[in-house]
């Protein structure tokens, strides 16, 4: 197959060029957007999806944002394309959570390009808010790659995602919640979707060490950077038996020496699950970005649907929705009513689990309660 | 004249090592004794050869010859 | 309906259902697209990829757990990262996906596009590699998802010469991992938002363009991330999620349009939904007209996003740089810190630079293996780190003072 001489593409036959860098931003602008850059006067929420942008100069763009599944054929983008192409100039956008936006100039298309994009992609309109008014719409669910592509997930990330989304759809297209609820989702505690500062995150979790097939190891291994690459110290080499020799009491189940080493796979079907943290926040609106808390230390896999953790989500989400203020996210809600009364109202249980014990953190002990000051 | 021929001591010293496994260049400059800037250089110098080529954990990288990344990656991909 | 065979997945078809949009629909149409595609006599390089993630990913669902192993190779000429090697461990069973290696692509700052821009990456993605995507990953690449060892080069060229080949309006450029200067990102900013505090597209776009070195031959001990959102609403969430955020911000008054205020008080309850949620009580509301203690006021950016038409950031605008944050691997999660408070806008790149620089060398020199940038100076101390970026300590980096008078005096004590 590979050794047959066959005609070169164009790709194979230019020469090699680095370090030119993105294409610049400029030439991807919307003419409007160009126009108007940086002279933005202000916004107005016209219905849950669409955004009413005004210009100093007058100028009028109606950003429509819909939902996507972050993972998609070319095929769809292509589809998207062609919509760009009919309803936005040709411009488009993506946002930081996975969602997709069009540049509208006439409003009387808005809901032509709300059916087409329904008809041809399956994309729902949303995901916005309307901070004047106090009336959140719930944001796409920023995740990873799960058992599409990662070699030490714990838990798949699109399967959740979609199983949550569709749970949790009505909040997306419209603006029912009392204040802004980022839901994030990494699929090991790696978390490359960051969801440590997010209202609500899941996250998956291996519980158990890596198994070590030494056989495997001989085969497939160097076995100094494995060691190397374990960051608790939990491995040393095992010279005569050329594999390695690992301390279960160090290993904090990161999967770093797989990634170095196949031949010590850390997934484990019926062990690995998902936790689930809640009361992160970014922005600095009324009160200052916090952590994510673990509030749940393990579901089970349960594929396809994951039901017991597109539960626990809806339950935080719906017990925070109705008993919050305006404008109160779940971690200022829960400072107001204390986490006492937030265990009870989710219904979730508080163990031994959820109290910090992971040394090398500095901070460790400054989540424990230093006064007799109770809520019974 | 004779830092030239240091240099290229030190450049097949380099290769000797990555040839065992690969390394992180802070480490194996540490084995070396030499500054780790130095180090960064010649590295890249065996890669715009072809003789070093890197190994990416995705979150971390490693660099390592060009025959023992297709070894390692041959042993990986399980032929 | 359709001549193509797909394999059977009954429990991914699970989430075919329901009305949120499908992922499992999208590898479904790659598989059969594409298949289609070359039928018609196009040409497609690795042909049933799709079909067989399809199989791979049944097989996981069924048994729970992932069927891929890591990879390290990068195999593109120049290049120290932006591919993610990924092999599988079916590979008799499904060949398709032996090899199932992903790129990340350069997005262009903000995540603005032509569909030129995007029909051509599509097309060179159906000749090269899987035909799946990410828009985005979540550091902010275009992510191209599975393609074999040997066609990792030519795609890297397809996408340099997407303009001439494919008549994209521009090339593009491959994206950082490993231990690299990774992708910066930015908020929208200035192109379409009134909160912009500083050009977070064109900070984003100089930092990637000066330091494509940084971002493609990776050096140091392990990643760094740069962020650049506008205003403290951070909507690229770069507190948490880069080591170096450039937050927008403003010194002077926040400027009011009294007319406008008027004109929400007919709508919203001022004193509910703007006074008393204040966090300083900087606000205060007599039916006529709004006031703002702007010495009390910390730029929260909450009455602002509540009446975008009324208020706005001063005219004294920059950024607040914080360092440090993180994900928790491997001593905790860490949200970016204070590290200079205020820098002026005209001035803003330039001095991000000279940091960062500074940072850099500091960092390459005495960072260990897998140590962040935040995880040196919690190491290191503050002190020094103040000294490496030649910053004076202020007030404004801490919640509160130390709580101990364990001082290392070291100047002292030589
Ligand atoms: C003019 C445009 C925008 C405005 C006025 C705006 C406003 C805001 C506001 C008010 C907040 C803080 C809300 C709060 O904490 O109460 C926020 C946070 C956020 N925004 Fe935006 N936003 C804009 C565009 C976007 C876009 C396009 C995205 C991407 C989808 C985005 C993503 C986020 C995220 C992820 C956060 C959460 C940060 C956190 O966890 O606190 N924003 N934005
Ligand atoms: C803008 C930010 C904040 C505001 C406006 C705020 C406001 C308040 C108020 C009004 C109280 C008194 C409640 C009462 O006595 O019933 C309080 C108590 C408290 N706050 Fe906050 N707070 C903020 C941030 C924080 C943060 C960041 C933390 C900790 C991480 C925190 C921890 C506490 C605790 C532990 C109490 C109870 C103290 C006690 O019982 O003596 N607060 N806060
Ligand atoms: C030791 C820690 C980490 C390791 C070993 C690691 C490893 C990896 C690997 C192997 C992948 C490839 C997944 C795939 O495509 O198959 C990946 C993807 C990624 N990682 Fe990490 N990672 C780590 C931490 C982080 C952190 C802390 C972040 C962000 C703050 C991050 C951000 C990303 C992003 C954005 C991707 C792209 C995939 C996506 O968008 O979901 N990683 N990482
Ligand atoms: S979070 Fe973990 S499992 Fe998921 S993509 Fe990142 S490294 Fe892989
Ligand atoms: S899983 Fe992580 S902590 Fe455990 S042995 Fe492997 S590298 Fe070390
Ligand atoms: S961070 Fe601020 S400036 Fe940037 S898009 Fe969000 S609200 Fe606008
Ligand atoms: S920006 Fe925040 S602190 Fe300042 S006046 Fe408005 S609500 Fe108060």
């Amino acid at each position: 197959m590979v050794a047959q001489e066959v005609e070169k593409e164009p790709e194979e036959t230019v020469e090699i060029k680095t370090d030119f860098g993105p294409p610049h931003y400029e030439i991807m602008l919307h003419p409007i957007i160009k126009k108007n850059y940086g002279k933005w006067k202000y916004h107005e929420v016209v219905r849950p999806g669409v955004i009413k942008r005004v210009a100093e100069s007058g100028d009028v763009l109606y950003v429509v944002r819909f939902g996507s599944p972050r993972l998609l054929s070319v095929y769809t983008v292509r589809d998207i394309c062609d919509i760009a192409d009919k309803y936005s100039d040709g411009y488009l956008r993506f946002t930081s959570r996975h969602n997709v936006e069009f540049f509208l100039t006439d409003p009387d298309k808005i809901e032509p390009l709300i059916q087409e994009v329904q008809e041809k992609l399956g994309f729902p309109c949303g995901g916005t808010w309307d901070a004047t008014k106090g009336e959140y719409g719930l944001s796409n669910i920023v995740h990873t790659q799960g058992w599409v592509h990662c070699h030490t997930p714990a838990t798949d990330a699109s399967g959740i995602v979609k199983s949550v989304m569709d749970e949790l759809y009505d909040y997306f297209t419209d603006h029912k919640l009392p204040a802004l609820c980022r839901i994030s989702l990494a699929c090991c505690a790696n978390m490359c979707g960051a969801v440590h500062a997010s209202d609500i995150s899941m996250v998956g979790v291996h519980r158990k060490i890596p198994k070590i097939d030494d056989d495997a190891v001989r085969r497939t291994c160097e076995i100094p950077s494995t060691v190397a690459a374990c960051p608790t110290g939990a491995l040393k080499p095992d010279m005569k038996r050329k594999t390695v020799i690992l301390d279960k009491d160090k290993c904090m189940y990161c999967g770093n020496c797989y990634t170095m080493c196949p031949g010590m796979p850390i997934f484990d079907p019926e062990n690995d699950g998902v936790a689930v943290l809640v009361a992160g926040k970014i922005s600095d609106a009324r009160y200052p970005p916090q952590l994510s808390k673990v509030v749940v230390p393990w579901l089970p896999n349960n594929p396809p649907r994951w039901p017991e953790v597109v539960q626990t989500v809806k339950k935080i989400l719906e017990t925070w929705a109705t008993h919050a203020e305006k404008y109160e996210r779940i971690a200022e809600w829960i400072h107001r009513i204390g986490w006492e009364r937030f265990f009870e109202l989710t219904g979730l249980e508080f163990t031994e689990k959820l109290i910090d014990d992971y040394k090398r953190t500095p901070y460790i002990y400054a989540s424990y309660r230093t006064s007799a000051a109770f809520r019974w | 004249m004779t830092e030239e021929v240091n240099k290229e001591e030190l450049k097949q010293k380099v290769l000797e090592y990555l040839a065992k496994k690969p390394w992180q260049v802070r480490d194996l400059a540490k084995v070396l004794r030499v500054k780790k800037r130095e180090l960064d250089k010649i590295v890249q110098e065996l890669i715009n050869e072809g003789k070093a080529a890197y190994w990416s954990s995705g979150s971390t990288t490693y660099v390592t010859t060009k025959d023992k990344l297709e070894e390692m990656e041959k042993k990986r991909s399980g032929t | 309906m359709t001549d193509v065979e797909l394999p059977e997945t009954p429990l991914l078809d699970e989430l075919e259902k329901g009305p949120w949009p499908s992922f499992v629909k999208e590898i479904k149409r790659a598989a059969i697209e594409q298949e289609k595609a070359m039928k018609a006599g196009k040409k497609i390089k690795l042909p049933g990829a799709a079909k067989g993630l399809l199989k791979v990913l049944e097989l996981a669902y069924k048994e729970k757990r992932t069927h891929w192993k890591h990879g390290g190779i990068v195999a593109v000429v120049g290049y120290g990262g932006g591919v993610i090697g990924r092999y599988c461990d079916l590979e008799d069973k499904v060949p398709e996906v032996w090899h199932f290696h992903t790129m990340r692509i350069n997005m262009p700052s903000g995540w603005f596009y032509q569909t030129k821009a995007l029909r051509a990456i599509c097309d060179a993605w159906e000749k090269w590699g899987s035909g799946l995507t990410n828009f985005h990953g979540s550091t902010g690449d275009i992510i191209l998802l599975g393609t074999r060892t040997e066609y990792l080069q030519p795609m890297a060229n397809a996408l340099a010469y997407l303009d001439k080949l494919y008549g994209s309006p521009a090339p593009f450029d491959i994206g950082g991992s490993g231990s690299d200067l990774r992708t910066p990102s930015a908020c929208m900013g200035p192109a379409l938002c009134e909160f912009a505090c500083y050009d977070t597209l064109k900070a984003c776009y100089e930092f990637t363009m000066r330091y494509q070195n940084e971002l493609h031959r990776p050096m140091w001990p392990y990643k760094f991330k740069i962020k650049c959102s506008g205003c403290p609403n951070d909507c690229v969430a770069a507190k948490a999620r880069s080591d170096f955020a450039i937050i927008g911000t403003w010194k002077d008054e926040i400027q009011i349009d009294q007319e406008a205020v008027k004109e929400y008080a007919k709508v919203i309850d001022i004193e509910k939904q703007v006074v008393k949620k204040c966090p300083t009580g900087a606000i205060s509301w007599d039916g006529k007209e709004l006031k703002i203690d702007n010495r009390e006021c910390i730029r929260c950016m909450h009455c602002i996003n509540v009446m975008p038409k009324a208020l706005k950031p001063g005219k004294e605008r920059g950024a607040t740089i914080l360092i440090g944050g993180k994900a928790p691997f491997v001593d905790g999660a860490i949200i970016g810190w204070v590290a200079i408070p205020f820098i002026p806008e005209n001035e803003l790149i330039e001095k991000c630079c000279e940091v960062l620089e500074a940072i850099w060398e500091w960092w390459d020199e005495e960072g260990k293996f897998r140590e962040r940038v935040g995880e040196l100076i919690w190491r290191k101390g503050m002190d020094e780190f103040l000294k490496v970026i030649n910053q004076k300590a202020d007030v404004r980096m801490v919640y509160a003072p130390r709580n101990n008078p364990f001082i290392f005096w070291r100047e002292l004590n030589q």
